[in-house]
């Protein structure tokens, strides 16, 4: 047997289950946004659900990426940060990293819940500071959704350093004081020693921040506002509308989603491949 | 029904589940026409699933600690299944009812308006079998709100359970004279810039102070007909959405935005806010103000022209396999001692959907016995003018519209 089909046979048992769910939920989303398996009614071939949705759609999709964007940003950033200083050979740092990887566990939901509880215009954070309801920024439900991308960024972060930490644990301390024997400064090592060693797996970590905020609800739900509103929220308010008819609508947004989430993925697989680490 | 906003993972499930099936006939199945005694022998060791709203904790403790055991008495095994939303009980329903199930999970689930409305339109419901329960001499024949709910025939399909009544509430402290009509109301929020906001629709209450604004900026009770039609939402609904669009720069935040539930309504009349909030069940009020949420002086706003009331029910889902055991549920939460013991405010505090005119005499005395809240008033106060609830097809055209023309113009 040669080793590539051996690698396909070993591969096999874990990506039909994938396949096999994520296929049928495509295929059968796909399905209902074509008005082909309505709840009630004769199955039709249309785009009447997709020409409904498509007024919000444009609004919902430039609202995901630019949520999606701002808090993979910012949780790459705090991540390498912390990666940074857990992998430091000073003690107390790696301190950092154990608190840092102690909100893993934390579900999203109840960090939304917390982050609503801190930033909220009634908030732990308004009273501690004394600021009355009315002048304090509207972070929670307000126009720029800080509340939503400071629960991800917070989340996500432990996520990338663990990731990231994890690489440069085991790789950067050697190359590290080689390339400081032989002269190189402090940004020098971290611009040309440090960072190549960890893009990768802080781009890779990145991409699955990307994508996951993309497609998640709970957050958004909790500590957004009604409008403009998400992919994923338009699409559980319309599966969730008591008018039967509109569920296809929810079917043809759950798609766009999932197509932008699969673009991205690909995306970030061929940066990916350029950066000379991956192989 | 108290509606969380939350839809679960159900609804996406259910729409999975789909694949590949074509839509059901719509007609609903109806129940075999048999004496009272062979259901009760039928429903011996039968156990029942109840899926209901789980966020009222007085709601749970009351099925937990009082109907279960008295079930149990009749052979019945009662579950209670919290569901943070009905819908989610309808999507199972549904999906079950699509890929053929007639042994399903849900037996009973605490239901009205439009979810009612959209398992009829699916055929989702049981029918013939709640006019035909030995408490139902107890309720009155003619009583509007037990016969149609949101407009839609309630026909035997689904057994009455208790009233409601959406009520305004507000802080006598901070509001010393209160407006007493829903024009007045607005009159107020417009007067006292950021003192007030309502839940955005489709959240429940919402909507339910939209169609209540509806029906005052039209002219009154009556005036628009409880039947949807588009012409009789194009003739009305502008002036709704004009009304609303004024309004929106003196609500809280200066109608930047809402909140997206009751519930969060609720924290912003809590922590002083606000100076007004609103509930379609008013008897949870007693327990927040005891708990020290609210604060003593929260008091109820009756307004002149009356306020939408409803009954909400339980319902029978047609994939049901221990619909006998669900009958007897229905029978017995319909008993004067049931619904004596639910309208206790110590207990749920809702209101009784029987007749007492029809009772007899010792349990007439237990609804009399009821101690009275110094902050909800009696049902037949908060009940006078009582107006029907307008048709459920109103509620997606006036949630939809309010998107449009207020939320995001």
């Amino acid at each position: 047997m040669s080793p590539r089909r051996r690698a396909v046979l070993l591969v096999l048992p874990a990506l039909v289950p994938v396949a096999a769910v994520v296929g049928a939920a495509l295929v059968s989303a796909v399905l209902l946004s074509l008005g082909l398996t309505p709840l009630v009614g004769r199955p039709e071939l249309s785009l009447s659900a997709w020409r409904a949705a498509a007024g919000d759609l444009g609004t919902a999709t430039r609202l995901s990426l630019g949520i999606a964007a701002a808090s993979t940003v910012l949780a790459a950033v705090l991540g390498l940060g912390i990666a940074l200083s857990a992998t430091a050979a000073v003690r107390r740092s790696r301190l950092l990293g154990a608190l840092a990887a102690l909100t893993i566990p934390v579900p999203h939901l109840v960090g939304a819940a917390a982050m609503g509880l801190l930033l909220a215009d009634s908030g732990v954070l308004a009273r501690w500071l004394g600021v009355s309801p009315d002048a304090w920024p509207s972070l929670v439900g307000g126009p720029w959704w800080v509340a939503v991308v400071a629960e991800y960024a917070w989340k996500e972060s432990a996520f990338v350093a663990l990731v990231v930490g994890g690489v440069l644990a085991s790789r950067a301390r050697s190359y590290d004081e080689t390339a400081a024997l032989l002269g190189a400064g402090r940004w020098a090592r971290f611009r040309f020693v440090t960072l190549p060693l960890a893009a990768p797996a802080l781009g890779a970590a990145s991409a699955v921040t990307f994508v996951y905020t993309l497609g998640s609800y709970e957050v958004a739900a909790l500590l957004g506002r009604p409008y403009p509103e998400p992919l994923p929220v338009m699409a559980v308010r319309l599966a969730g509308s008591i008018d039967l008819a509109v569920r296809p609508q929810a079917a043809a947004v759950a798609v766009t989603t999932a197509v932008l989430a699969l673009a991205a993925v690909l995306l970030a697989l061929r940066a990916l491949r350029r950066l000379s680490a991956w192989h | 029904m108290p509606t969380g906003r939350r839809r679960s993972i159900a609804a996406g499930a259910a729409l999975l589940a789909l694949a590949g099936c074509a839509a059901p006939a719509a007609e609903a199945p109806v129940a075999a026409d048999r004496p009272w005694d062979d259901v009760l022998a039928e429903a011996d060791g039968q156990t029942v699933d109840l899926w209901m709203y789980g966020g009222e904790e007085a709601g749970s403790a009351y099925v937990d600690d009082v109907l279960a055991p008295a079930a149990a008495e009749l052979g019945v095994t009662l579950r209670r299944v919290p569901v943070s939303d009905t819908g989610d009980a309808l999507d199972r329903v549904l999906s079950e009812r699509q890929a053929g199930v007639t042994d399903g999970e849900v037996d009973l689930v605490w239901v009205n308006g439009e979810n009612y409305a959209a398992g009829r339109q699916a055929g989702a419901w049981l029918c013939d079998w709640a006019l035909d329960l030995p408490n139902r001499q107890y309720t009155d024949p003619d009583d509007p709100l037990l016969s149609s709910d949101f407009g839609v025939p309630v026909e035997g399909c689904e057994s009455p359970w208790h009233k409601a009544q959406f009520t305004l509430v507000y802080d006598s402290a901070r509001v010393p004279e209160p407006p007493t009509t829903m024009a007045g109301v607005l009159d107020w929020a417009q007067a006292n810039p950021g003192r007030f906001t309502y839940p955005a629709p489709p959240d429940f209450t919402g909507s339910v102070f939209v169609r209540q604004v509806l029906t005052s900026v039209v002219g009154g009770p009556g005036e628009v007909p409880v039947e949807f039609s588009q012409e009789a939402y194009d003739e009305y609904a502008p002036a709704l959405f004009d009304r609303l669009a004024a309004l929106r720069p003196a609500l809280w935040r200066g109608g930047d935005t809402y909140p997206q539930s009751q519930q969060e309504l609720d924290r912003l009349f809590a922590d002083g806010e606000v100076d007004m909030t609103m509930t379609y069940g008013p008897a949870t009020l007693a327990d927040l103000v005891a708990d020290g949420t609210f604060p003593e002086t929260t008091r109820v706003l009756t307004l002149e022209e009356g306020t939408f009331g409803n009954a909400s029910f339980l319902a029978l889902p047609s994939t049901s396999g221990d619909s006998a055991g669900a009958q007897v549920v229905a029978d017995l939460a319909l008993s004067p001692e049931q619904q004596a013991a639910k309208a206790d405010p110590g207990t749920w505090g809702q209101f009784t959907v029987l007749d007492l005119g029809l009772l007899e005499e010792a349990d007439r005395a237990a609804f009399e016995a009821l101690p009275a809240s110094p902050v909800v008033p009696p049902y037949e106060e908060l009940s006078e003018n009582a107006q029907p609830e307008l048709s459920a097809d109103w509620v997606s055209p006036l949630d939809e519209g309010w998107r449009r023309s207020v939320l995001a113009p």
